[in-house]
């Protein structure tokens, strides 16, 4: 489904991703960790298209496609999510004018007809219930106001309602109590299926064993340095990633 | 409200002279400022000295699209007594490239992203409208700003 190749990418000038190579296919669990500053999150956005990046090398091959010459907007309508790390405030747009939208603009690239207001109200709040999440909250404004972990089940609410095919989840876990934790960790394991993969990005073992993955990375430098089982993952809560940034450091 | 686009200078403003007693008023002005356009807001709200107990409360809020625009805010205020209550807010925001690329992300075109953002900064002024007025000014906001970013 995705399939990275030595991905060099700068920005501002800096070389953050330094021949970064991973294949994700259907229905897989990657985890991609590290420490600060490894090039995780660049990583999340250079997948989704942010601008303020320069791709100096390598590709990015989504569904047979190449990723990175498309539009943020048309790899969102090919089924590409990513959860914000730190999701935006968009004042005076409610919630579920947003997702209708949205998800709508997704029908529209299928070839689908749009779905009317009230169809749609019913299949939000049918979502809203798999994070446990208030229908209130369908009628306040976009993030606004929301605390860091009501901000974060919302964005796995929009990931419930966009159904994507591969999700980049961007420290989802960050900021999160434990509470908050296991009901943002059920609607994602509710999500899981045997068509859809998640590159789930996170600093700390904790969400993983939630979000139980088939792989676990370790980034590093801007590439990754040692892959293995969620065994590795555990490894790396009890001894800490010196270990791996000597014994991975390129020749 | 007010909208200027390309090189388009708007000054426009609100009166509010308050006499009677007792008397109330608010005043919300949104400027949109798109382009090289530049939009000044005067305000001029009087509370003369019958005025006893009067009250005003005025919210000025500027939204800019692009660095090369611009919002000014001229507030005056005369209070003629001691017993009147005047309030003057004011804010200056711009559309964000992290607010753009979030609603891109989820698949909205760069146009219907910018004109979400904008309705979103004017619904308080379109929610006091009737309907069909709001149907059309909404309509008329998006034919406005077309092509003014990306």
């Amino acid at each position: 489904m995705l399939k990275i190749k030595d991905l060099h990418a700068t920005a501002g000038g800096k070389a953050i991703l330094k021949g970064l190579s991973l294949e994700v296919k259907p229905g897989e669990v990657h985890a991609i960790m590290g420490p600060n500053g490894s090039g995780k999150s660049t990583l999340s956005y250079v997948l989704a298209g942010r601008g303020g990046y320069e791709i100096t090398g390598g590709s990015v091959e989504y569904q047979g496609k190449d990723l990175l010459s498309l539009s943020p907007e048309e790899r969102a309508r090919e089924g590409v999510f990513l959860a914000f790390q730190y999701p935006v405030e968009i004042p005076g747009v409610s919630n579920k004018y947003f997702l209708k939208a949205a998800y709508n603009a997704q029908r529209k690239h299928r070839g689908e007809p749009e779905m009317d207001a009230g169809a749609f109200l019913k299949f939000v709040k049918e979502k809203a219930k798999l994070v446990e999440m208030d229908p209130a909250f369908l009628n306040r404004s976009v993030n606004e106001g929301f605390s860091g972990g009501e901000k974060k089940r919302n964005e796995i609410l929009q990931l419930a309602v966009l159904e994507p095919k591969l999700s980049i989840l961007d420290e989802t876990d960050s900021g999160l109590d434990i509470d908050a934790l296991k009901i943002v960790a059920n609607g994602i394991n509710k999500m899981r299926g045997p068509k859809r993969a998640f590159v789930v990005v996170t600093h700390y073992q904790r969400l993983l064993d939630y979000i139980v993955p088939d792989f676990v990375h370790v980034l590093s430098g801007g590439r990754i340095v040692k892959s293995g089982g969620k065994m590795l993952a555990q490894q790396l809560e009890k001894e800490g990633y010196g270990w791996i940034e000597t014994e991975g450091a390129p020749a | 409200m007010a909208v200027t686009n390309n090189y388009q200078q708007a000054d426009t403003g609100t009166k509010m002279i308050h006499i009677g007693k007792n008397t109330r008023s608010t005043i919300i002005s949104k400027g949109i400022s798109a382009g090289h356009g530049q939009n000044t807001y005067r305000g001029l709200v009087r509370i003369a000295k019958s005025a006893v107990g009067a009250r005003n409360y005025s919210q000025c809020d500027s939204l800019l699209l692009g660095a090369q625009c611009g919002a000014h805010t001229f507030p005056t205020l005369e209070v003629g007594n001691t017993t009147a209550t005047v309030e003057h807010e004011a804010s200056t925001s711009k559309i964000g490239e992290d607010q753009l690329f979030y609603l891109r992300q989820r698949g909205l075109s760069t146009e219907d992203a910018v004109g979400m953002i904008v309705n979103g900064f004017c619904k308080q002024v379109f929610n006091e409208l009737p309907l069909e007025f709001a149907v059309e000014a909404h309509k008329l906001m998006n034919i406005s700003l077309e092509g003014s970013v990306g």
